[in-house]
């Protein structure tokens, strides 16, 4: 649309343009969002089945070949679970508020040191880096409701899923990491991770 | 109602959240586009089923392929063009008129002013609706959604000239149907 057909034409219908502008906008009748709302179950696995299965395997693939040649201890990542309070105390049932709260605090913060550590020594494709900045910016969006959630029952799912991107991130990190390590392996220096943890 | 109907920016947190496939943040995007992407695709196919046809089937492909959107253009631009898209395709698949061309001489206005510029909005849109669908499709995307001539001639297949002749003879017959009260199949808006 840049620079527009006005510089070969110079006499455009302008009150046609302006005429045609002002006619009101419509919307569809009856609302089609219900409908829309409906197939989206479906269309999110069909993108599943296309795009992150082929992925998830492709990355295995490429951990599983490249994790004997990395120089990183494999006790240096953090364990990664979908319960988050389950990993430091595999027998317990159902933690206490307070208890999943401060499991969550300390693996949060493990995962960050984590990730610091792994942020300054891999290279980010643009594709990661763009995947991470959004990572980034909801644990951003997080920490602001965590700023105003009132006792620890507003703020318990918001640091589950702080854990949660944290650990999302961590994977979109830790991929990278094993990517550069691996091809860096002479240079690499193992000991800085290893405190990390 | 013009091309800046369309320039709505979404906040970049709100499009991560859609990409990762947040219920809430692809509502988000809908209700703000739902209004411009409908009367698009309304002014283009001409009937308020078909345009919620488009408008459906437009959707679903943003939600499909919105983990593809880069951010390297507005992402208004990008989804005005899958509507678009998706109009002019479900008028070729639908009609062969798609193609039909008008006759229209150009004649010379006169001091008089355009008859749009006198017409209310349900006489201008019944006007619209005798106009074959291509020529209308042209002239409201040179006209209202400020694509060039090239774009246009990309989009439907065509020459550039012929996108210059559309607009130019659409122009004369929306005159002549306004002039002669030559009214049409309604293309009210619904809403």
């Amino acid at each position: 649309m840049s620079g527009r057909d006005s510089l070969i034409d110079p006499s455009p219908d302008t009150t046609l343009a302006a005429a045609l502008r002002a006619l009101p906008e419509s919307a569809p009748q009856p609302d089609l969002w219900p409908e829309l709302a409906q197939a989206l179950p479906q269309r999110r696995r069909r993108r599943v089945w296309r795009y992150v299965l082929p992925a998830a395997i492709a990355a295995g693939v490429a951990i599983a070949l490249l994790m004997p040649r990395s120089p990183v201890r494999e006790d240096s990542a953090p364990p990664v679970a979908s319960n988050p309070a389950t990993v430091s105390s595999p027998t317990a049932t159902q933690p206490a508020p307070a208890q999943e709260l401060t499991q969550l605090h300390q693996r949060s913060q493990t995962l960050e040191r984590w990730i610091a550590a792994v942020a300054a020594r891999a290279p980010q494709d643009s594709r990661d880096l763009m995947a991470a900045v959004e990572v980034e910016d909801l644990i951003g969006l997080v920490d602001v409701q965590l700023g105003g959630a009132r006792g620890d029952a507003d703020a318990l799912p918001l640091w589950r899923q702080r854990v949660a991107l944290l650990e999302d991130l961590a994977t979109i990190r830790g991929t990278a990491f094993a990517l550069a390590e691996n091809g860096d392996a002479e240079r690499a220096n193992p000991a800085s991770l290893n405190l990390v943890n | 109602m013009s091309a800046a109907s369309f320039q709505i920016e979404i906040p970049e947190l709100v499009l991560a959240r859609a990409r990762r496939g947040d219920a809430r943040a692809l509502e988000q995007i809908y209700r703000a586009f739902e209004r411009p992407a409908y009367t698009l695709a309304l002014r283009i196919v001409g009937d308020a089923d078909n345009a919620r046809e488009v408008m459906h089937d437009a959707m679903l492909r943003l939600i499909e392929r919105i983990a593809q959107f880069r951010g390297d253009a507005p992402f208004w631009g990008w989804l005005r063009q899958i509507v678009v898209n998706e109009a002019l395709m479900r008028l070729r698949r639908e009609r062969g008129a798609m193609f039909e061309d008008i006759d229209e001489r150009e004649e010379p206005a006169g001091d008089a002013p355009a008859p749009w510029v006198l017409a209310d909005a349900a006489r201008l849109e019944r006007a619209l609706g005798g106009l074959p669908a291509l020529t209308r499709s042209v002239l409201w995307l040179y006209h209202v959604e400020e694509y060039t001539h090239q774009e246009i001639a990309e989009m439907t297949g065509k020459s550039v000239s012929f996108s210059k002749s559309q607009v130019a003879r659409g122009g004369v017959r929306l005159r002549r149907l306004l002039d002669n009260e030559e009214v049409a199949p309604c293309l009210a808006a619904t809403a």
